[in-house]
């Protein structure tokens, strides 16, 4: 792992972002945050030569174009990403998808929190432990 | 010949005919009588007392006429016979006689004349059998048959025909009538596949379920038949195949239960649990995406108020984060009205009306004024037709189609809207249910951003969103709506786009009755 800490956010929402992006600058202005609008734009991204792979990404469920899930299946397909932790960040946990991401290969599924705190605690913690 | 030996065999003849004399009189089986030229009795033996109850005595003397019937004198059936006898030689006869007590048996009668050397008629000798206990069998055994026969004569549920080998009608039943329609006359001597649809004459079903009759000694089968009158019925068919003593197909049953009220139901039945299950599992997408979607701006506002309490004396901050929250709270009250509207169309049959789209389009423009000016847009159209329908419903129709094409708009939006008269067999994607006959195919044409083939049916799903929020706003619930109107109008909408090049939107409706 690099030494500055990357990190990549994919979500439609413009406010979600905000606050995913409010909450890791508060954990560590260090971190290295990088936002996409949806899975067709990170997938393009992440695929770009130049582009260093991120450490850990959050994926939303619902969004246009291509649903979180179609995109978790896209990015297990580039090789960089290997190593990289990805969650899914949703709304709603419907167990279907849970599963579904899980056999993909997501680490997590976090519901997006109410309290901003809480989505601290979350990221704190997936931040300070290593790989399962 | 010596005159010893023809004294010897006189004696012979004469004990000879003792002997057959004796063996006359004691026959039990047989009455047989002796009778003068006149029929007047002479000779009685065991069998005739036993059967007719007279002793010797008291019948020698009298006329034979005595065991008939009174019904008998009427023809002078007694006379007859003799006189038959006398002319032919011998007369048999079967029929009821009369006892000594007065009871019945049933006779088998024969007379034959005696005659003399020169051939002229002495006498005649009756031999009478009774035969009631067969009689009796037969009689019932009849009687069994012809109410066994009208019985299924007279089954009014079940027609019950009876076919010959190669399948030519022989019987007909008055249940067969009021199912099919034939009277006996008309249909005995035609074949069985009158009955049958032409599809499945083509296909052989007639003979194959003969054949099937005659290997497996039974054939069944339910389908579509046909009456006299051309109307089709449900029928439930068993065709047995009927055999002779040495095991050959001799002919078939043929048993048919109409069972189209029940075909009926069972049909509307399936048609109700299949629009059922299309209603729970609509039911079931609407809840999980209702909770999805209404969470979302839920979950906002009180991030954003967590936010603005922190944060509370940064002035500038709070305000930011007061108009977010404000714009969350107006997205949830938009979503709450477009599901309560959504639910609503699937809730309620509309009421039908001759609806004039050229007045829904021109209320819909009037409602989208300000947008049109704001936005350069321009909508041309030419005459729309007249259909039948629900104003209001065509209305939001209308509006959500064309708010779609003005939102989804980099330059100013140019929206063409135009009709045809289409075939079912013309449009293509329509789902299997959609029925037969005239559809108005009402075009809506866009100039905007379009899609990609891919999402064509995607679109219509119930808060699929093709575009980020940050760029065009939207509910995610127009274009579901949109394919509830048409669906509820008993029509089909589709969509063709290009990326980038704009959209088009296809409305089918039904030209006929909606009912």
């Amino acid at each position: 792992m690099s030494e500055v800490k990357r990190c990549l956010i994919i979500d439609d929402d413009p406010d979600d972002q905000e606050i995913f992006m409010m909450c890791v600058k508060n954990l560590d202005n260090s971190i290295d945050c990088k936002t996409s609008g949806d899975g067709v734009e990170a997938i393009a991204l992440l695929g770009s030569d130049g582009e260093v792979a991120p450490d850990y990404i959050f994926i939303d469920v619902n969004m246009p174009r291509m649903n979180g899930i179609e995109c978790l299946t896209e990015i297990r397909k580039i090789e960089k990403l290997n190593d990289t932790r990805i969650f899914m960040y949703s709304t709603t946990a419907e167990e279907k998808r849970v599963n579904e991401s899980k056999k993909l290969g997501a680490e997590d599924f976090i519901v997006k929190p109410i309290r901003m705190s809480e989505l601290k605690e979350k990221l704190r913690h997936i931040f300070q432990s290593s790989v399962e | 010949m010596g005159v010893g030996e023809n004294r010897l065999e006189l004696r012979s003849i004469a004990t000879q005919g003792n002997l057959y004399r004796r063996m006359i009189e004691e026959i039990q089986d047989y009455a047989i009588i002796v009778l003068d030229k006149n029929g007047f009795i002479q000779n009685w033996n065991k069998g005739a007392e036993k059967i007719k109850q007279y002793s010797e005595q008291e019948i020698i003397g009298k006329h034979f006429s005595i065991f008939y019937l009174p019904e008998d004198f009427k023809d002078n059936l007694p006379q007859r016979l003799l006189k038959r006898a006398e002319d032919t030689g011998v007369a048999s006869q079967e029929g009821w006689r009369k006892r000594k007590d007065g009871s019945r048996f049933w006779g088998s009668i024969t007379i034959t004349a005696i005659h003399d050397e020169n051939k002229n008629v002495i006498g005649f000798c009756k031999v009478t059998r009774d035969l009631t206990d067969r009689k009796e069998a037969e009689d019932n055994l009849r009687i069994s048959e012809e109410r066994y026969h009208q019985m299924i004569a007279e089954v009014q549920d079940y027609a019950i025909i009876l076919l010959s080998v190669d399948g030519v009608i022989e019987n007909w039943n008055a249940g067969a009538e009021k199912i099919k329609g034939y009277s006996s006359e008309e249909i005995i001597g035609r074949s069985f596949q009158i009955f049958y649809t032409s599809e499945d004459r083509e296909k052989g079903l007639p003979w194959h379920l003969l054949s099937t009759a005659k290997e497996a000694g039974r054939a069944v089968h339910e389908g579509w038949r046909v009456r006299k009158n051309g109307s089709k019925f449900w029928g439930s068919i068993t065709i047995t195949a009927l055999h002779n003593k040495s095991g050959t197909v001799i002919g078939f049953s043929k048993v048919t239960r109409d069972l189209t009220q029940q075909k009926i139901a069972e049909e509307k039945l399936a048609e109700y649990t299949a629009e059922l299950e299309i209603q729970n599992s609509e039911l079931e997408q609407f809840a999980y995406v209702a909770s999805h979607d209404l969470q979302e701006p839920l979950r906002k506002i009180q991030t954003f108020s967590d936010l603005i309490k922190e944060n509370f004396d940064d002035r500038e901050f709070a305000e930011k984060y007061l108009n977010k929250l404000d714009l969350s709270a107006k997205r949830m009250s938009e979503l709450v009205r477009s599901l309560l509207n959504y639910s609503r169309l699937s809730k309620d049959k509309p009421d039908v009306t001759e609806v004039d789209l050229n007045a829904v389009l021109r209320e819909v423009k009037l409602d989208f004024e300000l947008l049109i000016e704001e936005k350069r847009a321009t909508i041309a159209n030419e005459p729309l037709p007249k259909v039948q329908g629900n104003h209001m419903q065509l209305g939001q129709l209308f509006s959500n189609l064309i708010s779609n094409s003005l939102k989804f708009s980099k330059e100013a939006p140019c929206i063409t809207i135009d009709s045809k008269i289409v075939e079912r067999s013309q449009i293509t994607n329509a789902p299997k249910n959609l029925t037969n006959g005239v559809y108005c195919l009402i075009q809506f044409k866009d100039n905007g951003i379009g899609f990609e083939k891919q999402y064509r049916d995607k679109i219509f799903s119930l808060f699929q969103r093709l575009h980020g929020k940050q760029h065009y706003a939207g509910t995610g619930i127009g274009l579901a709506l949109c394919k509830k109107i048409v669906e509820n109008h008993n029509g089909f909408i589709s969509a063709e786009g290009e990326l980038g090049k704009g959209a088009v939107f296809y409305v089918y409706l039904p030209v006929v009755d909606l009912r």
